[in-house]
Order: structure tokens, then sequence, then C-alpha cells
């Protein structure tokens, strides 16, 4: 079966809080996930991106907006005429089934032959890596077993969508990263569109093809993971996509493809990306921690570059985190190791260099 | 708008019709009757009824004797209830004692609700045992305001108990031992922190023995005599005796009073006070150490010396039942039973009977209800489970007055039917299928049945296939509450019994007035035989649904 894409557009619900009044928990949402593409919703909890997959699903009617699973419009169908796969956080297995029967549950439900159900579910516990488990019961199996049927229940049916809503937070750090990897390979393997719910940022940026940040029932930038990373959009983009510097500065020159702008009282030169920068007017800096540049600062005066001070330092294994103190801001600046004994000390005084290509504006 | 949208779904929309329908008639429609018999004469609005009874001088007495009654029993009743929850969860009490506590308290609950009385007029008779034999007292009257609110206090008391253990037990250890390394010693650990977080319970405690008292029929007719008359009974002896239909009705309507004001406390006031004790994550469970040695021997010997009365009075009840006459000729016998099984023989298969039937269309009825009201969104909803509750929450007096009044004049006659005893039976003892229903499918997670949906099974398919198999527990548990009321309650169902159809419940009472004992012993031991049989099967049921994943179903008889 071809992958369908699904197309949502200006999607919103409401619901009644008991202190604010009436509140928008997913606000005029737009998206389109290409035929095979793995998107993410991506966001801090209350955000509304699991009320927008459930809406995709079909488990919450959408109060405005439409839906669309390939060509068709699904917006007013039950979610049992979808033909979705859902995955959810708790796994949602039928306890009282045993391994077997809850993946089988679906293709039952299509009243395929028992012979058919039976060759079906084998094929689709080994490809999940459960060969064998028939006969468990759900409380028998480890989490990330758990994840596997869950996960094997909603691709036996062969779904025209598959629909993850924070599948791996229930999981040990290590088996999340794994079953993330599986995740992503058997959706390549199925070729299936799927849309994935997290707020964990590194998982989003491991499994997807794009990215959507929602923030407060809308969605504020979408774009693949080095999109977001490098360009973001907005302070919120920029401080929920990875670790972040936020520098304050001021337009100092403008020119037709360069600006220079006052930080901390030191004069950078940047390329210049978007309109509507006057000379005068303020701007924020994004500059993430592995793109500023410390040096051992020369017993000398060093032009050029600004000085600043170690204030503190975080050994991580295979990096180290500085502190850094600059005029009134604290840098964060990531430097991986190159050999024990190497780095800086607190206290030490040091050159802070930007790159321009590591420096990002932001209105 | 939204709402509407849910009644698309055929399988949804018949059963909430059809049960909106059963609503209706079984419900709505006696309660309805019951008021147009009272205030509706000639085509006019009138409280010529009304006034008749309330200006009676002995019907007034009544009324203050059923208030008074009530607070005696809630009080007390609350007392050895609480005794009983602070030793049960409080004095690490070993697992065969724990047990002792247990069947003490179980036994009161399913036995028919006159059993005490009738152990109370074997005891302190005119020839009982105690009075006339242990002690040679002559010309003692057992009638009266003091016997009644005995034999009421032991047989409620276990309400208070199942009330108050669970939130005894529910509170955290450390909260106590926080106390107690602040520096409190042990009794002021009791009163600065256990007492006052156990007050909103005791308040409900009152209140629900204060309405099963108030309710009770069997009892003050055992064992009130004419000197203490009470509410229910005077609407029984109306109706029965004078054939007064709507005094009865006046009286029964005025019982409501109360029962509504109970209802009204417990709803607005008490279930607001409740504390949660347990909070953040619970850490190692601590040892309980809040009861002193000597305290946990007092407890422990109070607990003992009610358990002895209870387990005293059932064993004179089956004593009773296998002596010729108890306190005049204690020769062996088997009489009594031949008579309940010759004579008593229609009784013993009519209840049965109804029972039977009564049993899987009530737990059927409580899990469909629950289901809707728990699980689906439709318009009337919230007002759907309030009316389901209605005839449960009424005393039974009236629903039995109500049923009488609207099923006995076209268009719909149902006196003298099996039919009417079972629907009185199913309406008014579901809700606690309902109920439990309700309990467990709020810990079963919406998700199940939204992987159901999303694996293209419709309403039906997951009801059926998913939520069903989960709530089964609740299924047993409420056919089990619906038969085990079928044979032991009276209070309704003495209005509706007729000569095609009685009830082994009626011809104890009846036995009792005719003074021929040894049957009512021997159909009490039968009745409490069938009820222990029938909690045992439906137990090893539990155990074994349980067994397959679903949620536990604490108790048969919660609510």
């Amino acid at each position: 079966m071809a992958a369908v894409g699904i197309r949502v557009e200006r999607l919103s619900k409401r619901f009644a809080h008991r202190v604010k009044g009436e509140v928008y928990a997913v606000r005029d949402v737009s998206l389109r996930v290409r035929p095979g593409e793995f998107l993410t919703l991506l966001g801090p909890s209350g955000c509304g991106k699991t009320t927008t997959l459930r809406m995709i699903a079909g488990f919450e009617a959408p109060d405005a907006g439409r839906v669309f699973i390939g060509e068709q419009d699904v917006t007013n169908l039950m979610a049992n005429r979808r033909n979705i796969g859902f995955v959810f956080q708790n796994y949602a297995l039928f306890p009282h089934l045993s391994v077997f029967e809850n993946v089988a549950y679906g293709l039952r439900v299509q009243g395929k032959a028992s012979a058919e159900v039976t060759r079906a579910v084998g094929d689709v516990l080994a490809l999940v890596g459960l060969p064998g488990y028939e006969r468990q019961l759900p409380n028998q199996l480890s989490g990330g077993e758990q994840q596997r049927v869950a996960l094997a229940r909603a691709i036996v049916i062969r779904p025209r969508v598959l629909l993850f809503d924070e599948p791996l937070s229930n999981l040990d750090a290590k088996l999340r990263v794994h079953m993330r990897r599986e995740i992503r390979e058997l959706q390549k393997r199925l070729s299936i569109t799927a849309v994935y719910v997290t707020h964990d940022q590194e998982e989003a940026m491991a499994v997807s093809d794009r990215i959507a940040v929602m923030q407060q029932g809308t969605v504020v930038q979408e774009g693949t993971a080095e999109d977001l990373y490098h360009r973001p959009a907005s302070e919120f983009v920029a401080q929920f996509i990875g670790r972040v510097n936020l520098l304050a500065g001021r337009v100092v020159a403008a020119t037709a493809d360069a600006l220079e702008v006052d930080v901390a009282g030191h004069r950078l030169r940047l390329s210049r990306t978007g309109a509507g920068v006057a000379p005068g007017g303020a701007v924020r800096l994004v500059v993430r921690p592995e793109a500023v540049e410390l040096a051992p600062a020369p017993s000398g005066p060093a032009p050029g570059a600004p000085l600043g001070v170690i204030e503190g330092r975080t050994f991580l294994g295979e990096k180290v985190d500085y502190q850094v103190r600059l005029g009134d801001e604290v840098l964060q600046v990531t430097r991986y190791s190159a050999s024990p004994g190497t780095g800086l000390s607190p206290g030490q005084p040091v050159t802070v260099r930007f790159p321009a290509d590591g420096v990002q504006l932001l209105p | 708008m939204r709402n509407l949208r849910a009644l698309r779904d055929p399988a949804l929309l018949s059963t909430v019709v059809v049960l909106w329908a059963l609503l209706g008639l079984f419900v709505l429609y006696p309660l309805a009757a019951l008021l147009g018999r009272i205030f509706w004469e000639d085509g006019q609005v009138t409280t010529a009824g009304l006034r008749a009874i309330l200006t009676d001088p002995h019907q007034i007495q009544a009324v203050w004797n059923s208030l008074l009654l009530g607070a005696l029993v809630g009080l007390a009743g609350t007392a050895l209830g609480f005794l009983f929850a602070v030793t049960a969860a409080r004095t690490n009490l070993p697992p065969p004692w724990a047990t002792v506590l247990d069947a003490a308290t179980l036994l009161p609950l399913v036995s028919p609700p006159f059993t005490a009385a009738i152990a109370m007029i074997f005891s302190f008779g005119p020839r009982g045992l105690v009075t006339w034999h242990l002690l040679g007292i002559k010309g003692y009257t057992v009638y009266g305001l003091g016997s009644t609110f005995f034999s009421e206090t032991l047989t409620y008391f276990p309400l208070a108990y199942l009330t108050l253990k669970p939130i005894l037990a529910a509170m955290d250890p450390n909260v106590e031992d926080m106390a107690f390394s602040l520096g409190s010693s042990r009794w002021r650990v009791f009163r600065t922190v256990t007492l006052p977080l156990t007050v909103p319970g005791l308040a409900n405690s009152v209140l629900l023995l204060f309405a099963a008292s108030l309710a009770d029929f069997a009892t003050p007719l055992i064992l009130a005599g004419n000197s203490f008359p009470v509410l229910p009974t005077q609407a029984y002896l109306q109706i029965t005796g004078l054939f007064d239909l709507r005094g009865g009705a006046v009286l029964s309507l005025v019982l409501l009073v109360p029962a509504f004001v109970v209802f009204l406390l417990q709803r607005f006031w008490v279930s607001r006070k409740y504390y949660v004790t347990i909070t953040g994550k619970a850490g190692a469970r601590s040892a309980i150490k809040s009861v002193a040695p000597w305290a946990r021997v007092v407890l422990v010997g109070a607990c003992l010396l009610v358990a002895a009365v209870v387990v005293y009075f059932y064993a004179l009840l089956f004593y009773a039942s296998i002596v010729v006459a108890l306190g005049a000729n204690h020769a062996w016998t088997l009489r009594h039973y031949q008579v309940i099984f010759t004579e008593g023989l229609k009784a013993i298969r009519d209840t049965l009977l109804i029972a039977g039937v009564g049993m899987p269309l009530g737990g059927l009825y409580g899990i469909l209800l629950g289901y809707l009201v728990a699980r689906q969104r439709f318009p009337g909803r919230q007002t759907m489970e309030v009316v389901s509750m209605i005839n449960y929450a009424l005393p039974g007096t009236i629903v039995g007055i109500a049923y009488l009044i609207a099923f006995n004049d076209p268009p719909i006659v149902l006196t003298g039917t099996a039919a009417v005893i079972v629907a009185c039976y199913i309406f008014r003892y579901s809700p606690t299928g309902i109920r439990t229903t309700v309990a467990l499918l709020s810990q079963i997670d919406p998700s199940l049945e939204e992987a159901s949906r999303g694996l293209g099974a419709g309403t039906g398919t997951t009801f059926r296939r998913v939520t069903l198999p989960l709530i089964l527990p609740a299924f047993f548990a409420g056919l089990g509450v619906v038969f085990i009321r079928s044979m032991t309650a009276i209070s309704a169902t003495i209005f509706l019994v007729s000569i095609n159809w009685t009830l082994i419940t009626v011809r104890i009472l009846e036995n009792m007035t005719e003074l021929a004992l040894g049957p009512a012993a021997a159909f009490s031991v039968l009745v409490v035989a069938i009820v222990f049989a029938v909690i045992a099967a439906i137990s090893a049921l539990l155990r074994q649904f349980r067994a397959r994943g679903a949620v536990a179903v604490t108790s048969l008889l919660g609510g």
C-alpha cells in the first residue's frame, strides 16, 4: 500500500478551565505530513501536542478545522473508521488478553480468517523481536516488551498512518534510546506516514524527518532538526531545542549584508539575516554553547576579542561545561575534552570569541 | 451538540432509550404515583391527607421516636464501629484474629435485618433464656426503645466499621510517626492527629447509621411494641391494619424528610471534609506503634466481647431451630426444618426463584448503567445516574408503598405478580453494581477503549471484548448483592407479597407474630446458610477473575 499524507487545517479545540474559563488547548493548527514522512510534535506539557494527535486519531472531536488522511476528509469519522495505528504512552494493552490476542485484536475486528490472523500475528511479533511471546499476559512483560507489543498491535492491521503519543516516556533512559531507533527503522521499513508526540527534544531530533514545535496551542516553528537548532525563529524555540546563550545586543551599524552589534561592550560583525534591524535597535543573539570559542587570555592586551573569566567548570566525560562571566552575562560554554589535564580552570581569564556563523540574531 | 454526536451510534442510542424507559417505569412513575395519591384528590391539589396525619399526636410521637432511635443508633453504632476499626487497623492483630473481627461484622451484614431482633426475643422475651431462666426475672418486657436500640446497633455497627476501617488503614503511618518524632505521647497523637483525620468518616458513619435505623422496619415491628411506635411500622400498620393507603403514603413521605436531610448533609458537607492522607510517593510502610500494649488489650477485649454477643445470638438462633421449644422443651428435633420444607416450601421456592431471576438481570442492569454513565457522553447522563440511585437511597417503606400504589391500578397492573417484586429488588439493590462498575472503570484507563476503537472496533465490540471482561468483577459483585438482598430484605417487599408470591422474610415475620419461634429460627438459619454459600461462590469467582489481570473488587457489601 502506498503511503498517504496527513493534512490538518486550522484545527482548534477549546475546553472549560476551572479558573481561566474557556481556553484553547489547540488553536488554529495547520500541518502537512508528506507520505512516508515522520513528523514530530514537540513541546512542553500542556502545549496542545497530544490533543492535536488525538484529534488526528479521532479520539477528540475538534471545535473547528478539518483533518485529512490521504485525500479523505476524516473530520467527522469515528476513530474506528479511520484506519490508524495508535501507540499510547501507557501502551493500553488489554490486561485480560494474551500477547497473541492483543495483537490479533484489530484483525479479528476486521473479520480475518483465523489462519491468516495466526500468520500475521506471528510475522509481526517476529518483526518487533518478540517471537514466542504469544501466550504471555501483558503484566508478565517488561516495559520494553510491552512497548513492542503495543507497536505490533498498531502495525499488524496495516494502518494508513501511525500515531505515537509519548510512547517512550515510561522506559528507562538506555531503553529509550534503543527503542527510538527501532521505531524509526520500522517506520522506514514499512514506509508508513507517522506523527509522533514527545516533550523530549533529543528524542524528537533522533527520530524525525521534520519537527513541529508547539507552544500554548499553536505551532511556532516547523522544520528539520538542523533548521530548528541553527535557525530558531523565537527565543522559545531556541531555548527549547538544546542549550543556548541568549545575549542582549544593540545594533551599532547596518549595511546591506552585514551588521555590527554591541554585546556587553564588545563589537561583533555578523552577516545580516533578516530585515527590520536598524541602527540603535535592540536585538537578541542566540549562541549555542559549543559555538563559543575560549582561549587562555594572553598576558598582554588582546585587541578584538572580549575578555571573560571562568566561573565554574563541570566535567561530564566526553565534554566539559564552563560558566564564563562576560560583563553582566554568564555564558554557558561546552568544550569537548581533548586529553586529561588540559582545559581551563576557575578564576582563569579567557578570551571569548563568537564565530559569525555560530551566532543567530533574533529581533 | 457534541453530546448528540454520540447518539448516532445505534447500539448506544437504543441502550439509553431502554434504560430510560425502565427507570421511568420503575423509579419515577411509582414516586409520582405516591405523591399523586397524597396531594391529588378529585382533580385538585390537597393537603388534607397530610394534615390528618400530622395533627395526630400518636403519629407525631412516631416521628420523634424515629428520630430519637436513629440518633441513638447512629452514635452508638459509630462508636462500636470505630472501636472495631481502630482495633483492626491499629493493633497489628495477627491474621486469624483479624478474621474473627471481620466474621463478627459480616454476620449481621448478610443476615436478614431482624435476625438480632429474633435472638433478642429468645434471650430477653417473655420466656427468654437470659431473663426468665438465667436471672429468674418474671414479667420483664423486652419491647420498647431499649431493646430496639440495642438490636439495631448490633445490626448496623458493621456499616460503621466498613466506613471507618479503610480510612484508618489508608492513613499514612508516617503522619503518626511524624507526630511521635515531634515529641507527642501516644494519646496525644491519637487525639491531635488520628482522630481529627477520622472526623469526616465518623460524621459520615453517624449519618449512614441514622438513615439505616430510620428505614429499618423489621426490628421495630418485632421489638418496639405498642409503647414505642416508629414511622415505618406505623406506615405498615396504617396500610395493612386500617387499609388506609393514603395515610401510609403520608407517613412514608414524612420518613423521606430526615432521609433527604441526611442525604444533603452527606453530599454537600461530609464529602468535602475528607482529607487525603496519602501524599507524595509511598515510602516504606512503618510499623504502627500508636496503640500502647495495655490499650491494645482493652481494645481487643472489647471487640471480642461484642463479637461474643454476635456469635451468641447466631448460635442461639441455630439452637432454637433444633429444639422443640426454646425456653420450654429443649429436646432435639428436626421438626421445624420439616415444617419449613413442607408448609414453608412455597416461600422458599418463591424467594429462590425471585432472587434467581433478579440476580442476572440486576447484575446486567448494574454494569450497563454504570458503563454508560462512567464512559459514554449523551444528553441526560448525570440525571440518569441520579435517578438510578433514588430507590436505593429511599427508605424501603417508601419504595414499597410507592410500588403498591403505582402498580395496583391500571394502566399498569403488576400487584400480585413476581415481576413487581423482582423489579423492586433490581432497581433498589443494583446501585451497588453500578457504583462498583463506575469505581472499576475509573481505575481502567480510557486509553484501553481508545486502543480498541483505533483498531477499528465500534462501541458494541469494544464494550463486549474489552470493557466487559474487565468489569466482570463488578457484574458478580452486583448480582451478588441483588441476590443477597432478595433473600434478606423485607421493608419494601412486605407491601408487594401476595397469595401467589411470598418471601421467606415475610414468613419469618408472620411466624414471629404467631409465636411460631421454631420455624422462624429454622427459616433464618436457612437464609443465613444460603447467603453464605452464595458469598463463598461469588468470592471464588472474583478471585478467579482477579487472577486474569483485572482490577480487584474489595467488598461485596460496599455501598
